[in-house]
């Protein structure tokens, strides 16, 4: 049973490998516009998994897309690593943050994270030397010089870390946590778990993914900016896609991001400056109608019968 | 030993902090401490309707800030097609918005109530969401802005001058605290929604409707904040995103006064307000006045949570 | 050989002292039971002890080891355990995940072992049908995974909070024979109840709480006997 199982996953990474060799260019990057948006999305669900809703992937995002620009940059690192590291960056950041601020969790944790983007762009544009100010930096050049199998591949890679990412978190024992410490957290600590250090490794861990996401991105694009970087489409959209995909397994994020990713190629392309608003909709229909998202809600129709 | 124990008490204390504070200030740099001091009060009349749909509620509405932006909005329009002042939109907006708030709440809050605080959390989010996409969508985010005479009037002692207009939120901050806080405590319905806000259940079961309770304060807190939307216009430019930053510094204040404590909001605002203009006063580090609110949050956090460890 | 020793063990909630200078033994290998009118301090004893709450004075040894200070994780891999009067199943995980989780991280055992180890006790308290969805289960059966999740982190010391509450006459003298015999697998137990009955077939001493106090120590005719027992409200005789 489980050995067709993997089958059809590595079938599947495969005939997404060669894609490149019978598509255009213009599929690879809705691809790519995808493949971040899953990572993004699968982080998000990954921290949800605990009872905590995070609102800072922007930030983490931006950060690691700065980290990675300016480690280049100034340190001369190579793209590859610098995203790396740049992953590393964020995650150290969430980190420390987490060991502050996750001992009140709930609200307190969420309206912190919601505050990330916006202090991390204030204190970037406090360091305009070293981070090239409000006008943000430009890359002497796009990773793999704009390559676009290689940067597909890139993002391929960066999609797939967080997939594995998300299936770890639900196949180890850190599933198990997971579920106890979203259910009662005393429940969780009378059997033996400690919270708060799986809290904070949990928070580290999916900021660390949010900020690899963030360093390819930065290089793939060749700039990093206050405003761009930290978008908020880096929140919103995840959030969006997790919820209408269904929330707390991986093919909810997936499908989520499949969905919304070709919707909003078209609503780009038809309302260029209203497709946020959709998104916006999209949280509070799901939340209100039906809070298990699309997988969830089949899921349950399945169990009934 | 009756004052000890007044001493002993966190309003007390913070009353003295930042009496200190002003003294220090008035001699020093009493810029600061004006402008400061109309900041504050401006931060406090913001928070405040928030934290009453947080303690009687229970639900923390991300949303907030959004609409004291549509409220600005709201009496920028009026004022541009009625030719009437801005100031008096206050009335219609506040009736306006006390609509609103009936039908935010009959459509979308009262359902999240009884869900766990995540639901409420992402709701309120993707709410605050699509009103700032809506206003994006409709007005741009070009920055629009009334010129009226009376917002520049300013004043002048000894040999520092000051804006005069600004006082209007220290008034504004005074009349909203002193009203809410006659309300819960001198009126039945205000007693009610005290009984509900500690225990719904309770309530209930004494007779009290708490569904037309929560009804009530939820468009009394909205439509308050529309109001004060309409006041925010007439001295700032206003744009879809003017209202988010408003959120943060209101919860930031509602974590450090405690829920519930409505006197201690506007003390708190004090130490927001003063401590961002003090940065705001030297040249270079501008910049960091609009982290202050996040360093105090976070230190507020790591406070409570050593005080729990004693639980 | 006392495996359990609280001193002068003091709670106090606001105003009010839910537990007041508790100093009491527990014996290695006994069944103790903790009885007391309804707000007594019985539940926040147990909570005090598992390290729920911290205590506001006084101290706590286990297996001669202070662990006051100590977290309730690291109380729990030390060997404490305990059921809770209202049971909260962890949703999203099935009867034997529910189980499971204890000794994953109570023990440390790896998800295999854990697996064996939850089978294992479903078994030995009767639990069929163990990857069934835990929102279909009957008041007994609910109590029974309760307490093989207690097990499940193979306790030195488990306590068992009102686990005969709502089982019918024949299911609670099902329960008292799987007391007995998890005791014979060499476990130390303190049993909160209010149906004496139970208290008095399985106990080998009993602790009477009133008020946050100990107002009473000993076997349970000795214990039942005493006046101030008695007008304390002795609770069911049944």
């Amino acid at each position: 049973m489980k050995g067709s199982r993997y089958l059809l996953y590595i079938a599947v990474l495969i005939i997404l490998l060669i894609l490149p060799l019978y598509t255009g260019v213009y599929l690879l990057n809705v691809l790519d516009i995808i493949l971040i948006y899953l990572a993004l999305a699968l982080s998000w669900d990954m921290l949800l998994r605990s009872g905590q809703i995070s609102f800072g992937m922007a930030g983490l995002f931006g950060v690691g897309g700065y980290a990675a620009a300016l480690i280049h940059l100034q340190a001369g690192v190579s793209p590859l690593l610098s995203i790396v590291l740049g992953g590393l960056t964020a995650g150290f950041l969430a980190c420390l943050i987490g060991m502050a601020v996750l001992q009140l969790r709930g609200m307190y944790f969420a309206i912190v994270t919601l505050a990330l983007a916006e202090i991390f762009r204030v204190i970037i544009r406090n360091f305009p030397d070293l981070t090239g100010g409000p006008e943000g930096t430009i890359l002497p050049s796009a990773i793999f010089a704009g390559n676009s199998t290689k940067t597909y591949w890139l993002v391929l890679a960066v999609a797939v870390i967080s997939v594995i990412g998300s299936e770890i978190f639900r196949k180890t024992r850190i599933h198990f946590a997971l579920t106890s410490i979203r259910n009662d957290e005393i429940v969780a600590k009378s059997s033996g778990i400690n919270v708060f250090k799986y809290m904070v490794f949990i928070f580290a861990v999916t900021s660390a993914i949010q900020g690899i996401t963030g360093g390819a991105y930065a290089h793939i694009y060749g700039f990093v900016s206050p405003e761009g970087s930290f978008s908020l489409n880096f929140t919103l959209l995840p959030i969006a896609m997790t919820l209408l995909g269904g929330m707390h397994s991986t093919w909810g994020s997936v499908v989520g991001a499949v969905l919304l990713g070709v919707v909003s190629e078209f609503l780009k392309l038809q309302i260029p400056y209203g497709h946020l608003l959709v998104y916006g909709i999209i949280i509070v229909i799901t939340i209100l109608f039906f809070p298990q998202g699309i997988v969830g809600t089949i899921g349950q129709r399945l169990k009934k019968r | 030993m009756k004052v000890f124990n007044k001493l002993k008490q966190r309003n007390t204390q913070i009353v003295i902090l930042i009496a200190v504070i002003a003294i220090t200030l008035a001699a020093w740099k009493p810029h600061v401490l004006i402008e400061g001091l109309q900041r504050a009060c401006l931060y406090a009349v913001i928070a405040l309707p928030m934290a009453l749909i947080l303690g009687i509620v229970g639900i923390i509405n991300l949303a907030h800030g959004d609409f004291m932006m549509l409220g600005a909005y709201f009496a920028y329009f009026f004022s541009v097609y009625t030719g009437i002042d801005p100031l008096v939109a206050i009335i219609p907006a506040f009736l306006a918005f006390f609509l609103i708030g009936i039908a935010t709440y009959r459509a979308i809050i009262k359902f999240v109530l009884g869900a766990p605080e995540l639901n409420q959390l992402l709701l309120t989010f993707g709410l605050a969401m699509v009103l700032e996409q809506l206003a994006n969508l409709i007005w741009t985010s070009r920055p629009v802005k009334l010129s009226l005479k009376y917002v520049s009037a300013s004043a002048t002692i000894g040999s520092f001058s000051f804006g005069t207009f600004e006082f209007v939120y220290i008034a504004a901050a005074i009349i909203v605290l002193i009203g809410l806080l006659f309300f819960l405590k001198r009126t039945d319905t205000g007693q009610a929604a005290l009984a509900v806000g500690q225990n719904p259940r309770g309530a209930k079961l004494v007779g009290i409707h708490v569904d037309r309770t929560y009804l009530f304060i939820f468009s009394l807190s909205i439509a308050l904040t529309g109001s004060i939307g309409a006041i925010f216009m007439t001295r700032h430019s206003i744009f879809p995103l003017v209202g988010a930053p408003f959120t943060m510094k209101s919860f930031c204040l509602i974590a450090m006064a405690g829920i519930g404590n409505l006197m201690g909001i506007l003390w708190c605002s004090l130490i927001l307000g003063l401590s961002e203009n003090f940065v705001l006063s030297f040249r270079g580090y501008a910049g960091w006045a609009d982290i202050l609110f996040f360093a105090l949050i976070v230190l507020v956090i790591i406070i409570r949570s050593h005080q729990r460890q004693v639980k | 050989m006392t495996i359990l020793k609280t001193e002068n063990l003091s709670r106090n909630f606001g105003g009010l002292a839910a537990l007041d200078q508790v100093s009491t033994e527990f014996h290695e290998n006994e069944i103790l039971g903790i009885i007391g009118p309804n707000g007594a301090g019985k539940t926040t004893f147990i909570n005090v002890i598992a390290g729920i709450y911290l205590p506001t004075q006084g101290r706590i040894f286990f297996d001669g080891q202070d662990i006051t200070e100590l977290p309730a994780h690291t109380r729990c891999r030390l060997g404490i355990s305990r059921t809770f009067q209202l049971v909260r199943p962890l949703h999203g995980l099935n009867l034997l995940e529910n189980i499971m989780v204890g000794s994953l991280f109570g023990k440390g055992l790896s998800q295999r072992e854990a697996r064996k180890k939850a089978e294992e006790l479903c078994e030995f308290l009767g639990l069929s049908n163990m990857t069934r969805d835990i929102t279909r289960m009957t008041a007994l059966e609910i109590k029974k995974m309760e307490i093989a999740h207690a097990m499940a982190t193979q306790p030195k010391l488990l306590f068992l909070d009102e686990v005969m509450a709502g089982l019918s006459s024949d299911e609670t003298m099902e329960m008292i024979a799987l007391v007995r015999k998890i005791h014979s697998r060499g476990m130390t137990i303190g049993i909160v109840e209010h149906v004496m009955r139970v208290i008095r077939e399985l106990t080998h001493r009993v602790v009477v709480l009133d008020w946050g106090q100990v107002i009473a120590e000993g076997a349970y005719e000795q214990v039942s006997n005493d006046p101030r027992v008695i007008t304390a409200y002795l609770g069911e005789e049944s």
